[in-house]
């Protein structure tokens, strides 16, 4: 396993070590491309003094609120819409042309309408993430196979029964596809969101650092905000796995 | 004149699809409680649409279908359906699956899970009972499908090309896997299949289907229960013989 990962972290190191060599001993000006060590020393510095903690917190809350409201508002209108076809055929234009919408660009009338601070970014994430699980809730109970419904029906299992039992665990892998697509757009919405709406959490602090032309601590930022994806995403998979571990590997031990 | 022992009724029925095509033309059959029946046919010759009419997973266009006298609205309780692939549920457990038409409608007690476990452990496969199903072969999906079918003690199965994807050995075991399961509760049988060897080894009765008609049936009468390798006698093979000419001489005259 580490044995798996040793090129890579040589091939970060040489990277670094270019990098530092480059700014230090040609013309270019730290203030626009900073030497690792600085970024390094600012991003230590943000941790030990707990200036970094205070925007990681917010960020982190923002993303996983709104990850959280906008999955399972998405997983539970992806059910509504699954199942009821009429409500479907009358929504379905919309729900296209909100997909379509960059949610972003709403940022502007959720501040007119919420106030600045974590509110509307965590609408925004949400936002991003309910279309994801839309898509996928509805792919998935769509795709059962036709003779496990007509199991289903000769079991005399009706309607709720056959969502519970059947499509729901059926259509599970693809749903959590969808969360796992949400999580990785959820951070890049509340850090963007922040870039606009915000006053804490990590993309208003770059928008801060690029005021100040702060750009190791802009780069600084860019680590913490790619370390809290990795982190997050990890989350999602491991979720992931223990809901369908059963499948793969059974119940043997 | 409703007759006792006639389980299955099928009556001047038809079936078209939604664009007209008519797949089924006035069939006219009754299976009697205890038999095992087979309908043999090509691809595509409405077999399965019969089967489906049976066990009352298809309405009927015309005509009429009973099951104990009592006319198939919906699909019936009465009828355990084996479909042409196992169709287990991949999250559940062997013993989880044998037990789903119980536990869909109430909490699966210990003499249910016995009576289970008393099924598997006929087909053979009773020490795989906490595995799922991507960890068992074909033939064992199979079995598992066959014991949730039986599990409720239906008094009728309707079994849909259930054997077709197996290789020729496991498909003989598990044919004599059936003969025993549905021997012990004496289970009226409605099978359908493309392959004469095996409805003459299983049914009492061979019906050829082709072309949306019953054209015509013959009676099997090796002893039961049927030895295994009375698939290798004169008579046997001479009876598929017969069977196969049912078929062709339609086929001739019809192209």
């Amino acid at each position: 396993m580490i044995r798996n990962y040793l090129p890579s972290f040589i091939l970060l190191l040489v990277f670094l070590t270019g990098w530092e060599a480059m700014v230090r001993f040609t013309e270019i000006s730290s203030l626009v491309v900073p030497p690792p060590s600085a970024v390094f020393s600012v991003l230590w510095d943000g941790f030990t003094t707990g200036f970094l903690w205070k925007h990681v917190w917010v960020t982190s809350a923002t993303t996983v609120i709104g990850f959280l409201l906008g999955c399972v508002i998405g997983f539970v209108c992806g059910v509504i819409l699954g199942e009821i076809e009429p409500l479907r055929r009358l929504f379905w234009p919309y729900i296209l042309a909100m997909q379509v919408v960059p949610k972003l660009a709403l940022a502007p009338i959720f501040i007119i309408w919420f106030g600045f601070g974590m509110k509307p970014t965590v609408i925004i994430t949400a936002l991003i993430c309910f279309f994801p699980l839309l898509e996928n809730t509805m792919v998935a109970l769509d795709s059962v196979t036709s003779e496990k419904r007509q199991l289903f029906r000769m079991l005399g299992a009706g309607r709720w029964k056959t969502l519970i039992h059947l499509q729901i665990p059926s259509g599970l892998p693809v749903i959590l596809a969808g969360v796992r697509v949400a999580i990785v757009l959820a951070l890049v919405g509340a850090v963007v969101g922040e870039f606009v709406t915000g006053s804490e959490g990590l993309g208003a602090s770059i928008i801060a650092a690029q005021g100040m032309m702060d750009s190791s601590l802009i780069f600084a930022l860019l680590i913490t905000i790619t370390a809290l994806g990795l982190l997050l995403y990890q989350l999602v998979l491991f979720f992931e796995y223990w809901l369908l571990s059963r499948r793969v590997k059974g119940k043997i031990h | 004149m409703p007759n006792e022992n006639v389980f299955f009724a099928i009556d001047k029925a038809s079936y078209a699809f939604e664009d007209g095509n008519r797949v089924l033309h006035d069939i006219e059959w009754e299976v009697p409680s205890g038999a095992f029946h087979c309908l043999v046919g090509r691809s595509g010759c409405g077999k399965t649409t019969l089967l489906k009419l049976a066990a009352g997973l298809l309405q009927p266009s015309s005509g009429r279908i009973s099951i104990e006298n009592q006319p198939v609205l919906k699909p019936s309780q009465k009828v355990g359906f084996v479909f042409q692939t196992p169709a287990l549920l991949e999250w559940l457990s062997v013993l989880e699956n044998a037990l789903l038409p119980i536990s869909l409608h109430r909490r699966v007690n210990e003499e249910d899970r016995d009576a289970a476990r008393k099924l598997l452990d006929l087909v053979g496969i009773a020490d795989l009972e906490a595995r799922v199903p991507a960890q068992l072969s074909g033939g064992q999906q199979s079995r598992v499908a066959l014991v949730r079918a039986l599990v409720t003690s239906p008094p009728a199965l309707v079994m849909d090309e259930p054997f077709a994807a197996l290789d020729a050995i496991t498909r003989d075991e598990i044919q004599d896997d059936l003969l025993r399961l549905v021997a012990l509760n004496q289970t009226t049988v409605l099978f359908v299949t493309h392959d004469i060897m095996e409805a003459v080894y299983l049914g009492d009765r061979v019906a050829v289907v082709d072309q949306g008609k019953i054209l015509s049936s013959a009676s099997i009468s090796t002893p039961r229960p049927r030895d295994p390798n009375c698939r290798y006698d004169a008579d046997f093979a001479a009876t598929c013989q017969k069977i196969r000419s049912m078929m062709s001489s339609n086929t001739a005259s019809a192209a």
